[in-house]
């Protein structure tokens, strides 16, 4: 009895010795500065000011009079709209696709892949070309007799744009996730909806979507905080223009901190962001739970 | 980790040499060539001090503006004009005065009074300009030529009469493919037309005067250019900025400055190019932009940097610095001495001296991107001038820079 309690009290000492470290460079970079910028969201925070105002809520209540907040947050939320359902399900049909036994298999999973592990940066930037004005996407849609249309300053496709850039790139990634979902499925399972007769899709519907829930519940979670984070596509490709037609909430806080050096009301974007990020998390798990069964 | 940690250690420990650290940003690999040699110059002349030339590639004004903000900001750094209202509001930089008093050989009148002006507040000199810039009118001899046109254009009119005949369907595809002059939705090109029509961005005591006839008919008429499809922007013809676009002969006419010239000798050369001044509106007018060098208050090599900042901005540093032309000399003995005031090309530059301003808004930065915005509307979505211009005013009243 008492030897056992040493070695859990040893097996602890050791536990945190290993985690002393991660745990240190966690504090300095991720928590500290979290609890940093809740403190600066409640000061007028000016870099070079040698003294900084406090404001109290000030700062919270100038954020709901702010028009271009609210744009912000209409963008940020049309943006997820459009892209967490079409990603999710984009990923989910590319991995079932890709479960089956098709030639050129491992080509095409890479294929999918490729722009998940290639950086924003590039991909925005390849992208910039391709919808500019005299850009690919128009030389094919002229094909068809469409006008030419710029996508990136054109204030009705602005964001659209951004929107399909993303779908493209991410969804490669969320393909694996649902790839190593679906190998999981028991394949009794097809074999027996296939004796009762059941179609390739009835397969699809009533075997492989349900058990992969867990799985769908994971995507669905990290898209929507990807979708609400987005920052590095608009930094590139459109810097929140045309006409704010694509300034989000991430990147209203950047432009708040380091553009207007207002680090006080960027702090309190940001907390509100994550306030709402926050929210919606716990009604997806109130709602959707990831294992009902 | 560790390796972090003692860097972050030496570079504190480094900070309590002798060594006068320098920053700038970079904006060419010849500009790069000219500071070193620069410094190469004061090396040799003073060999008893050490300079270390610190380079921030991007983001400049914010890793300024922390390094100031965490005591740490380098003894001599770029400052453009452009930003130094938020930098003079603080009590962060050197008063350089004193230094310029006692120092003889520096001659302070020596310089063209609106390019100093950039960098004072209350008759404190918080910055020496180095250089500066301007925008003039680039047109292509070519295009001008097969247009019948001799001269370039002198007022308004004119630019509008000689982009419409410099517009053209060469290809005969039913599409232009040569426009008379090429333009952007941004505030800086926006403005010399504003100062042409004797207009303003804000009044002697700093109130917004955006919502005036004299602001709203600069405005109308630049927008005009592109809505009479006699002027493109570079979005429409898939390019980066008005100067590619004039590079590659889609536009006859553009607006830039002197950066511009080494670009169209090594880049676009088969572009016979001359250069003028701005069109006259109501008046002569264009936008000058100027560079300081600056020191900040916290600085424990006070004497060793004026040392420094007065060879850099001297009448010996000046010229070895503006002698290749990338950028204009902010003193008159220096302009004289190179001959740039005769120079065919470089004449321009100076000559705008005369009626250049510098442009400068006392608001919080934000109000660039009210102003981006705003010219994005008009541009994109064809919003009513007049009502975006009273939008703007009201948008912007609360960013005022306080006293």
């Amino acid at each position: 009895m008492k030897r056992n309690s040493s070695t859990k009290k040893e097996q602890q000492f050791w536990a945190y010795t290993f985690l002393f470290f991660p745990l240190m460079l966690l504090a300095i970079f991720v928590f500290i500065p979290i609890l940093f910028s809740l403190v600066i969201s409640f000061f007028d925070w000016e870099l070079m000011a040698s003294q900084q105002n406090f404001l109290g809520i000030n700062n919270f209540i100038e954020i709901f009079g702010d028009k271009i907040f609210y744009k912000a947050m209409l963008n940020t939320v049309l943006y997820t709209i459009g892209v967490v359902p079409i990603q999710t399900m984009l990923a989910l049909f590319l991995a079932f696709v890709m479960n089956q036994k098709i030639r050129g298999r491992t080509f095409f999973r890479t294929a999918f892949y490729i722009p998940a592990v290639t950086s924003s940066v590039v991909t925005s930037i390849i992208f910039v070309a391709i919808y500019s004005k005299e850009g690919l996407l128009n030389s094919i849609l002229g094909i068809f007799g469409f006008a030419a249309n710029d996508w990136l300053t054109n204030p009705h496709t602005a964001l659209i744009s951004i929107m399909m850039l993303n779908i493209w790139t991410t969804s490669g990634y969320f393909m694996v996730s649902f790839l190593a979902g679906l190998q999981n499925i028991p394949n009794s399972l097809y074999e027996a909806a296939k004796l009762e007769g059941a179609t390739k899709r009835q397969q699809f519907w009533h075997i492989t979507v349900p058990m992969v829930r867990p799985v769908t519940y994971f995507v669905v979670v990290m898209s929507l905080i990807g979708c609400f984070q987005v920052f590095d596509q608009v930094f590139v490709m459109s810097d929140g223009g045309p006409n704010n037609a694509t300034t989000t909430m991430s990147y209203y806080v950047y432009q708040n901190a380091f553009r207007y050096f207002r680090l006080g009301y960027g702090a309190a974007t940001a907390i509100v962001l994550a306030g709402i990020i926050m929210i919606v998390t716990v009604i997806q798990k109130k709602y959707f739970p990831p294992n009902p069964y | 980790m560790l390796a972090f940690s003692l860097a972050l250690i030496a570079s504190c420990i480094r900070d309590k040499e002798n060594t006068i650290r320098f920053s700038s940003w970079q904006s060419s690999p010849s500009e790069k060539r000219l500071t070193d040699s620069l410094l190469h110059c004061f090396a040799k002349k003073y060999p008893e001090y050490k300079v270390k030339f610190e380079l921030i590639p991007g983001n400049y004004s914010e890793k300024i503006q922390l390094m100031l903000g965490t005591h740490s900001a380098p003894q001599v750094f770029y400052i453009k004009d452009f930003v130094a209202p938020s930098y003079l509001r603080y009590d962060v930089l050197q008063p350089l005065n004193e230094y310029i008093d006692k120092d003889t050989s520096f001659d302070i009148d020596d310089f063209y009074p609106q390019f100093l002006d950039a960098f004072t507040k209350n008759g404190k000199i918080y910055g020496i300009p180095k250089d500066f810039g301007c925008f003039v009118l680039f047109y292509n001899t070519d295009m001008f030529k097969a247009a019948g046109i001799n001269d370039p254009p002198k007022d308004w009119e004119e630019l509008e009469e000689f982009s419409r005949k410099l517009t053209k369907d060469t290809n005969g595809d039913g599409k232009i493919e040569q426009y008379g002059i090429v333009v952007e939705p941004s505030i800086d090109k926006l403005m010399p037309f504003v100062f042409q029509n004797m207009g303003s961005f804000q009044d002697k005591d700093g109130n917004l005067t955006l919502n005036t006839p004299e602001f709203q008919e600069a405005l109308e008429y630049y927008y005009g250019l592109y809505k009479n499809n006699i002027a493109t922007i570079p979005t429409d013809v898939s390019m980066n900025n008005t100067e590619e676009v004039f590079g590659r002969k889609r536009a006859a006419m553009v607006i830039s400055g002197g950066w511009f010239v080494p670009q169209l000798k090594d880049q676009y050369t088969d572009v016979n190019y001359k250069v003028a001044f701005l069109p006259k509106g109501k008046q002569m007018a264009t936008i000058a932009f100027t560079v300081s060098y600056s020191s900040p208050k916290e600085n424990l090599l006070k004497e060793e940097t004026w040392k420094l900042l007065s060879y850099l901005t001297g009448k010996e540093g000046m010229k070895v610095w503006t002698s290749t032309g990338i950028a204009m000399p902010t003193r008159k003995s220096v302009a004289a001495q190179l001959d740039y005031i005769k120079h065919p090309e470089y004449k321009y530059f100076m000559g705008s001296v005369d009626f250049a301003r510098v442009f400068q808004v006392e608001y919080n930065e934000r109000w660039y991107s009210i102003t981006q915005s705003a010219m994005q509307a008009i541009f994109y979505e064809k919003a009513d001038i007049p009502q975006k211009l009273k939008e703007m005013e009201d948008d912007m009243k609360s960013l005022r820079i306080k006293k």
